[in-house]
């Protein structure tokens, strides 16, 4: 292998922002077959040294080669010619045009020079067949879920027929069938002879799939080695650069027998007829494939969307909130996946972010005390380890530090019930490590949590039962004993047909 | 982004220096002086209380527009609500009301209904705020026109007339009435709950209403105090002029978005302050009188204004591109 001319490659590349160096001297080098794993924390440098191979940035300092020759100009359009193919994390997809305007945005094959409608169609099916996509092809973007735009985007760099594929967290929002559609994937086209770098938090997947990785840490190489002979552990030691202890804190029972929500014939969104029961001090997780309903059950318990019950319990006031403020009042807080668009202001200060749920609800023309509000951020932010100036906007933070955030603004308010969605999606091994410690700790001070996730150990590791949810239906609910990736993977997928009693 | 930022504890020097209200006061500043040296009385006193005194007029409709716009909504129907104030006024009096302060009272009451008619068809049905409120001013001059003809309405309200004419202490009443709306407007705007509502509202609605932010109720309030410092206004500027007849209102729709943008507060609103509207206010006014002092015919006087509110917002920095 060594002897082959890397496709893509960067020698010594350097770059710095406003002054702050954020690559120093990194050299990396993908070759024909082979999968290779990009790894670091959150802020490590790995998005921009995407940038720089693909041409959207350029280095202050050393080279990038295309076919082992130096491009002085590397650009956006010369790494298209060049068979380079980024899927981006941030989902670049625009949300109103159809899946195969998407597809071809940007190289829709003419004709007389018109948009030939029906060879984009033809193209565009071949590449949604590659990555399981049977969604009609004129479905506008936006009414996909989450996970099925993420493929829509894989779908667009196939669709270029690229030499070299780069992945940035593509399985981040993918549910586990979907990721196994992926890897398939990435695996025949290893074989076809495509490079491939593949950067992910999860390393059970890049321990699985890659032949190579990178670490990259605080702007410099800390590794660049076979994959063969290290294990997860040894990839966070390289990392975070200390060892890893375990990811997942010590499970300790909690539940108490006290209820906190109660539902009998739940409807909402997707979910139909639901019963469900969350005790106090306990992790529920919600499980399934993604897009089956388990967000409108969030959101339908929060009062965000409209929701309907038999009867219903929620922290010993009957019937369901129907509104955000009436669940906010009942202690219920609702921290959602997508922080950008749902979570966070993020041309607003920190502070302001932290301080929002408390401005929802102080009478409306009380005066504000800044100093309160300073003294309330400033401890917030030494409990969970931001760091920096909270008068900055929230855009400034890193996607770990903007989901602390996004935690935060709740904990004033003391919630009974934590609603998350997918609270560790896109966030780094440490931060992971804390949003877990957090959890646990709400758990054990008696509260409930409920913890919608998409990454399958989290549920096995963390919850006290799992909900698995298929067709807007709860099908299994397994209790702690029973919690395996199997279990909730098979349930999830039907494979198990009866009740695990509650 | 805007220097400003609506919780600044501490604000240095340096950010009053950079920031937009301050950039948009010291325009003014530049303008009243070069222009004083040019036209001989242009930079008497008298002359510049008058210029604020009609400043007063385009402010008092700002602030109503400033709440919206940072709420992330826009207010079309200003204009016609102006008029509706400045007509009905003079046909709502009675004369067990010597002082003309109940008629007032009415009138503001009819103008904040108006207003939360128009948060109502943009909270609760979910119309569009520039066709709810374009279709609300529409709808108000064809009634304004059944309801008043063609003829102008003699005011024969002494209050009304007192802040039109009025100087306690040398300082015009509508200036007064000006300053006590400003302070207001400041201390809801970045002192309570309710104004940080506003901002987080105009960033991102849907994060706004997760964190458990009334959405509905706060839209009603922000087009209901859209709606009452419009016909606040109507009252001031019937004052001023002492007549009241249909397109009295016109000249302030556009004055109203003008200044709040010259004001740095941003048109996609989440970021803003209304301390930007105030010297924009006063800058469009000045416009204005330039426009006058050089003689030009209406056609061209309309040409140059709108000319130049597009230079000076070219100058004071345009929206930076955001997501």
């Amino acid at each position: 292998m060594t002897t082959v001319a890397p496709l893509l490659a960067a020698r010594g590349a350097s770059k710095a922002f406003f002054g702050n160096p954020v690559l120093r001297g990194v050299s990396i080098a993908l070759q024909p077959g082979r999968v290779h794993a990009l790894l670091g924390e959150n802020g490590a440098g790995k998005s921009t040294l995407i940038n720089l191979l693909s041409g959207a940035l350029r280095p202050d300092g050393g080279e990038i080669e295309v076919d082992g020759r130096a491009v002085p100009r590397m650009t956006p359009a010369l790494a298209r010619q060049a068979g380079i193919a980024v899927v981006q994390q941030e989902l670049s997809l625009t949300a109103s045009l159809s899946i195969a305007e998407n597809i071809g945005l940007g190289a829709y094959p003419k004709r007389f020079g018109l948009i030939d409608y029906n060879e984009l169609a033809a193209r565009a099916k071949a590449a949604c067949a590659l990555v399981g996509l049977n969604e009609p092809l004129s479905t506008p973007v936006g009414q996909l879920a989450l996970g099925r735009r993420q493929m829509v985007e894989i779908a667009k760099a196939l669709y270029r027929m690229p030499r070299v594929l780069i992945l940035d967290e593509p399985t981040s929002s993918l549910s586990a069938t979907e990721t196994k559609i992926l890897t398939d994937l990435l695996e025949r086209l290893r074989g076809e002879g495509i490079a491939i770098l593949y950067i992910s938090h999860r390393l059970n997947e890049v321990m699985a799939l890659c032949q190579h990785v990178t670490v990259l840490k605080d702007g410099t190489c800390t590794a660049d080695r076979s994959l063969q002979g290290t294990d997860a552990a040894g990839l966070v030691r390289l990392m975070v650069g200390r060892d890893p202890g375990d990811l997942f804190p010590q499970w300790q029972p909690s539940a108490s027998p006290a209820s906190a929500i109660s539902v009998r014939g739940f409807s909402a969104g997707l979910m139909r007829d639901v019963d469900l029961d969350i005790r106090a001090g306990e992790v529920l997780g919600v499980g399934g494939l993604v897009g089956q309903g388990q967000e409108d059950l969030l959101l339908g318990l929060y009062g965000a969307i409209p929701a309907k019950a038999a009867s219903a319990v929620v922290n010993g006031a009957s019937g369901l909130p129907g509104g955000v403020p009436k669940a906010n009042a009942l202690g219920l807080a609702y921290v959602p996946a997508d922080r950008k668009r749902e979570g966070l202001h993020l041309i607003h200060p920190i502070l302001t972010n932290m301080m929002l749920p408390a401005f929802a609800r102080l009478p409306a023309l009380k005066l504000r005390s800044r100093k309160t509000e300073r003294e309330t951020g400033k401890s917030l932010a030494a409990q969970l380890a931001i760091k920096g100036d909270l008068q900055r906007p929230a855009q400034a933070l890193s996607g770990g530090n903007q989901q602390k955030v996004a935690l935060a603004k709740w904990m004033p308010h003391d919630p009974l019930v934590l609603l998350l969605n997918d609270p560790t999606r896109g966030v780094d091994v440490e931060t992971k490590r804390e949003i877990y410690l957090m959890l646990r700790g709400f758990a054990a001070a008696g509260k409930a949590v409920v913890l919608l996730s998409s990454d399958t150990p989290e549920l096995v590791h963390l919850c006290d039962r799992v909900a698995v949810v298929r067709e807007g239906r709860i099908t299994a609910t397994l209790e702690r004993a029973a919690l395996s990736e199997e279990a909730i993977v098979s349930a999830a997928m039907g494979a198990e047909k009866q009740k695990v009693a509650a | 982004m805007t220097a400003w930022n609506d919780s600044t504890g501490g604000i240095r020097a340096s950010a009053i220096l950079k920031s937009r209200p301050f950039l948009t006061l010291a325009i003014v500043a530049a303008v009243w002086i070069a222009a004083s040296f040019v036209s001989r009385g242009f930079g008497a006193y008298g002359h510049l209380r008058y210029l604020v005194e009609l400043g007063a007029v385009i402010g008092l409709v700002a602030a109503g527009q400033t709440f919206v716009v940072i709420a992330g909504g826009i207010d079309l129907s200003v204009a016609a609500i102006v008029t509706v104030s400045a007509i009905s006024l003079p046909l709502l009096s009675w004369q067990a009301d010597p002082t003309g302060l109940v008629s007032i009272l009415a009138v503001l009451a009819l103008t904040t209904i108006i207003g939360v008619v128009n948060g109502l068809g943009v909270a609760l049905l979910r119309v569009h705020p520039m066709i709810m409120t374009l279709a609300m001013a529409t709808f108000l001059q064809g009634l304004l026109i059944i309801i008043a003809g063609g003829s102008a309405v003699t005011a024969e309200n002494p209050l009304v007339h007192w802040l039109g004419n009025a100087r306690p202490a040398g300082v015009p009443a509508g200036i007064i009435l000006w300053v006590a709306v400003s302070a207001i407007v400041l201390t809801v705007m970045h002192a309570t709950p309710f104004g940080a509502r506003i901002f987080a509202m105009g960033a991102n609605p849907l994060a706004a209403s997760l964190s458990g932010v009334p959405v509905t109720s706060t839209t009603l309030a922000v087009y209901g105090i859209s709606g009452f410092t419009a016909g606040l206004a109507g009252v001031l500027v019937l004052g001023m002029n002492g007549q009241g007849y249909v397109g009295i209102g016109d000249p302030y729709l556009l004055a109203s978005i003008a200044a709040v943008v010259l004001g740095g507060t941003s048109i996609l609103g989440g970021l803003g302050t209304y301390a930007g509207t105030i010297p924009g206010a006063v800058l469009l006014v000045t416009i204005t009188a330039l426009i006058t002092v050089v003689n030009a015919s209406p056609g061209w006087r309309s040409i140059l204004f709108g000319s130049l509110i597009l230079g000076l917002l070219l100058l004071s920095g345009r929206e930076q591109a955001r997501r």
